[in-house]
């Protein structure tokens, strides 16, 4: 039988990865807990003590657990700790669902920032939206700032495709090139 | 490139977006819809040259809405959010 393994690269060690060029740095984030929020995001609010705002698309969250705005009525809750919310429908009009092995987190940094956010969305990084979803890199992502480094949440199955991405990326934006 | 206006996120490329349709194009119900009826609603549409409303969805968001657009000049005349009812 065919090993079609073989057609794609192996996935990095996500624990160990790094990609680094002058100006920028990218590094893949584990042990977060994720958390998606549906529904009554007021009502989330009251229950959780947490955010039911969100960040928008590059905005700015801060700490060690926050919210980013996926929807109209979705979030997507990051903890650098387990939360004492119970997963499931909650009577107050929400739902909460365990995304933490769904979604892959890269942080980049760096002085070459704005030129890799270029490079990944026509969006105006500067221009305030509501949701951080968005497209990156030609896939859905989750694209905010944390501190001075930028966060980005895909689907697992799509990050090694966004890491090659990145590596190709970083490499032009340290060889000057356009492409 | 286009930029559409997604009536929660704001301005994003048209490729985040995917189209739904004619506005106000309503499915018939009951049993004793006449068979041109369906063929109205299923294949015969509006075309206008100029002002067309239409309905998109904003994929990454998920928000579904109604936009007006030029489709001569391509200008974005309006958006705004389906609140659940179908868009006339």
């Amino acid at each position: 039988m065919r090993d079609l393994a073989e057609k794609w690269s192996v996935a990095p060690d996500w624990q160990s990865a790094v990609i680094t060029a002058p100006g920028l740095a990218v590094r893949a984030i584990s042990g977060l807990t994720q958390l998606l929020v549906s529904g009554d995001l007021d009502a989330w609010a009251r229950a959780s003590g947490i955010d039911g705002t969100g960040v928008g698309a590059f905005g700015a969250a801060q700490g060690g657990r926050y919210a980013a705005r996926l929807a109209r009525d979705r979030l997507l809750v990051v903890s650098n700790s387990p939360l004492a919310i119970a997963t499931g429908w909650h009577a107050e009009g929400f739902a909460v669902t365990a995304i933490s092995a769904g979604l892959q987190v890269f942080e980049v940094e760096g002085a070459a920032l704005d030129a890799f956010i270029a490079r990944g969305t026509t969006l105006d990084p500067s221009q305030a939206s509501a949701s951080a979803a968005l497209s990156f890199a030609g896939i859905s992502a989750v694209v905010y700032r944390h501190g001075s480094k930028l966060r980005i949440h895909v689907d697992r199955g799509l990050a090694a495709y966004l890491w090659t991405w990145m590596e190709i990326a970083a490499g032009n934006i340290a060889a000057g090139s356009a492409d | 490139m286009q930029i559409f206006p997604c009536p929660f996120c704001g301005p994003r490329d048209e490729t985040e977006f995917h189209f739904g349709g004619d506005a106000g194009n309503i499915r018939p119900d009951g049993a004793d819809v006449p068979i041109d009826r369906w063929a109205d609603y299923l294949y015969l549409r509006t075309n206008p040259k100029g002002t067309a409303r239409e309905i998109w969805v904003h994929m990454n968001c998920g928000e579904f809405f109604v936009m007006e657009r030029d489709t001569v000049s391509h200008k974005v005349l309006s958006s705004a959010a389906l609140g659940g009812e179908h868009a006339a």
